[in-house]
């Protein structure tokens, strides 16, 4: 349970389970605060930014950003500078204190996301033994801050917005809480860092029949609860003019801007070390790291090791996010909501028991072995591929029992309207 | 771990949250924020519940943590009761048209 | 004995910006004010939690009252059709001076009570209590002693323990109350057809005889 500090003796950044008040972890986490919070994450929120505008230009045929700095990589501190000079303009019916309370309240659920990260071994602020519950916790406060924001701008498209926001995250925090359960499950534990462990041991989680579901089910989720498109009927501009964040301009627009980012990527870490087995570069081995030796030189390679390969992982995640806003449109509202109480959550309450048959199959054994495996696969396989199957028979049955679009609102039909 | 606040502290503001709420479920008339204040109250308790579970010494039979589950047990039923109390204030908004709990007299004698 | 006084600091400023908070929710006048202090109340008892290390049960408290109790308090103000929040009520004017003074009196029995009370074991009163039991190892220690210790190093787990072994009724019984609440709580606030004809007519009840909607989904 706790490899993490107990045999790699090199705590540069030591994980404790026990907050104690002493100067040296005062002193630590003002390191990750000033260092990380403050410096790194932004950064790379800018740098996202410009990756995603250079990637969604090559998939129109553009060229993207290329005028400040060669490829345009000073775009985003240009942007940055901007957002911060800029007029902050407050409408005067709104509710001065609430209103910039709000992007404070979503940008710190972004930051306290990435608290318990594990980057590398030994490289995570904090590591409670109930670290996924924490995640959890914290990431639910961004809806009451969407909210906030949308209340407090006093303007029926915010308002609408923030409505529509609240009720989508709120869904589908459940199929993303529920896709979690399986992983807490084979590592025994609820904190990241054991998970990590885990998945060193045993394989990555995305690579067994529940697990892949799982997988498949936190990505559409995460995607759903950062807002991103084909989810993005928060912010939809044809519609609602920009959702909860009409009203707000400047840098407290800025705020909100680095929140969404900086969700996506926190977004992608906690996936990553949830399944796809953290850092580590090969799926079935321990390689990196099985070469530590408690010296401060190994200690040095295998977190580098681990860092190239976590953030080429996370880069991944990003990219496929930036794939799939920039070729699928946007959903609508009742298919939104139907989706997900109507597939995600069943597929994810049965993928339990799955993941209960694999755990029996392949994880209580005590090692991973290549027969208990392969009949994990054959066992645990094809309860998935027949859960996945029942859950859309049954619902298009469902569907086609009652006319389609019947409990959608209509105004006329477009037919109509040119008669 | 030497941090010895003392038990008391923590039941005087638990107390003092508890009557809190109380004046506010007494004083508040509209239904909504009458649920707030109960939510205080479970609030409090539950700051009792955990503060006795750790300063005291468990009962034999009890578990390890009898003071948490029955906090865990709390948070579930406030829960629960926020939902019903949510929707029965609606019905009662859309039956009444107001929040106010005073208004809702239909049964009283 | 550093480490004390941050800590009793620590616990003064959080148990004041608690009473505050608490205090603002049961007097705001805006009723999404009053909601956002009671979120501010609910943070301030998951610090207390994490002060009792039960951090497990802090997060939880995170989780279901600022995360689903409090956007529920929301969407219930807002669907009042009262969406600037404004308490329209008065705080009752008969009721104010008894209701201060119920308020008063139950904290002052209370005070009496932390005060002259003994614990339950008839060992001392609890006003004089400073010192919780240590979670260091010790020899001879009894049997309680080290499962607590257990209970606090990882606190998620024995929670499952115990609620799948000695209080699996109660368990039982909460997953029992929750979904009764689920199907209750979509009961009351169904709105079903004749309920709806009652009403003025709002967004849903007006007419979905035309089969193709008008095209949302613009990208």
């Amino acid at each position: 349970m706790d490899v993490g500090s107990a045999l790699y003796g090199t705590p540069l950044f030591a994980q404790s389970h026990r907050v104690d008040l002493t100067v040296s972890t005062c002193v630590i986490w003002g390191l990750w605060l000033i260092v990380g919070f403050a410096g790194l994450f932004p950064g790379i929120v800018a740098y996202m930014v410009w990756l995603e505008r250079k990637v969604a230009a090559r998939f129109q045929d553009r060229i993207g950003p290329n005028r400040v700095g060669p490829f345009g990589l000073l775009q985003s501190v240009a942007d940055g500078l901007k957002l911060l000079v800029k007029e902050n303009i407050v409408p005067r019916s709104a509710d001065q204190v609430v209103h910039l309370l709000a992007p404070v309240l979503v940008l710190v659920s972004a930051f306290l996301t990435l608290a318990v990260v594990p980057f590398a071994v030994g490289l995570v602020p904090i590591d409670p033994p109930s670290g996924l519950v924490y995640l959890i916790a914290v990431s639910s406060i961004s809806p009451l801050g969407i909210f906030l924001a949308g209340w407090s701008s006093h303007n029926k498209y915010s308002l609408l917005g923030a409505m529509r926001a609240v009720a989508q995250l709120v869904s589908y925090e459940i199929p993303q809480v529920l896709s979690t359960i399986p992983v807490v499950l084979w590592a025994g534990s609820l904190s990241l860092v054991s998970i990590f462990d885990h998945q060193v041991a045993y394989g990555w989680n995305a690579l067994n029949p529940p697990g892949f579901l799982a997988f498949l089910t936190f990505l559409i989720a995460s995607v759903a609860e950062v807002n991103r498109t084909p989810f993005d009927l928060p912010e939809a501009e044809s519609e609602i003019v920009a959702g909860y964040h009409t009203e707000y301009s400047g840098m407290r627009f800025g705020l909100f801007f680095l929140a969404e980012y900086l969700g996506v990527f926190s977004v992608s870490c906690v996936a990553t070390v949830l399944f796809l087995g953290g850092g580590t570069p090969l799926p079935f081995s321990a390689f990196p790291v099985n070469l530590l030796d408690g010296s401060v030189g190994s200690y040095l390679l295998v977190d580098g090791i681990l860092l190239a390969v976590f953030s080429l992982k996370v880069l991944l995640f990003v990219f496929a996010m930036f794939w799939v806003r920039a070729t699928l449109p946007r959903m609508r509202i009742d298919r939104l909501m139907n989706f997900a109480w109507k597939y995600l959550v069943p597929l994810c309450i049965l993928n339990i028991v799955f993941a209960a048959i694999w755990y029996e199959v392949v994880v209580r054994p005590g090692a991973l072995t290549a027969r208990n495996w392969a009949w994990g696969m054959i066992a645990a396989g094809l309860p998935v591929v027949l859960g996945v199957q029942l859950v859309f028979r049954a619902n298009r049955k469902l569907a086609a029992a009652r006319a389609v679009d019947a409990d959608w609102p209509t105004v006329g039909t477009i037919a109509e309207a040119s008669r | 771990m030497a941090n010895d606040i003392p038990l008391s502290w923590f039941l005087y503001f638990a107390a003092a949250a508890f009557a809190t709420g109380l004046v506010g479920v007494l004083l508040r008339r509209n239904a909504i924020a009458v649920l707030m204040a109960i939510e205080i109250m479970l609030n409090a308790a539950n700051v009792n519940l955990v503060a006795f579970w750790r300063y005291g010494t468990p009962a034999p039979g009890a578990g390890p943590l009898p003071g948490v589950i029955l906090a865990l047990l709390v948070i579930t039923v406030a829960a629960a009761e926020v939902a019903v109390g949510i929707g029965l204030i609606l019905l009662c908004y859309r039956r009444w048209r107001a929040v106010d709990v005073d208004r809702y007299e239909t049964m009283s004698g | 004995m550093g480490e004390v006084v941050v800590a009793r600091i620590l616990f003064l400023a959080i148990a004041a910006l608690g009473l505050l908070a608490a205090l603002g929710t049961v007097l705001s006048r805006n009723l999404v004010h009053a909601a956002l202090h009671l979120v501010g109340f609910f943070f301030c008892v998951a610090c207390l939690f994490v002060m009792l290390e039960a951090e497990f049960l802090a997060a939880v408290q995170v989780l279901i009252y600022i995360g689903a109790v409090a956007i529920l308090l929301m969407f219930g103000i807002m669907l009042t059709r009262n969406t600037r929040g404004d308490d329209a009520t008065s705080l009752s004017g008969p009721w104010r001076l008894p209701g201060l003074v119920a308020g008063l009196c139950l904290f002052g029995a209370l005070v009496f009570g932390i005060n002259n009370a003994v614990s339950p074991s008839g060992a001392s009163p609890w006003a004089g209590e400073a010192a919780r039991p240590s979670l260091v190892e010790r020899e001879g220690e009894p049997a309680w002693a080290a499962e607590r210790r257990r209970a606090v190093e990882d606190m998620g787990r024995v929670v499952g323990e115990e609620f799948l072994t000695r209080y699996a009724m109660a368990f039982e019984l909460a997953g029992l109350l929750l979904t009764a609440a689920l199907v209750g709580a979509v009961a009351l606030a169904h709105r079903d057809e004749v309920g709806a004809a009652e009403l003025p007519p709002t967004v849903e009840a007006l007419p979905a005889d035309s089969a193709e909607p008008v095209g949302t989904a613009a990208s």
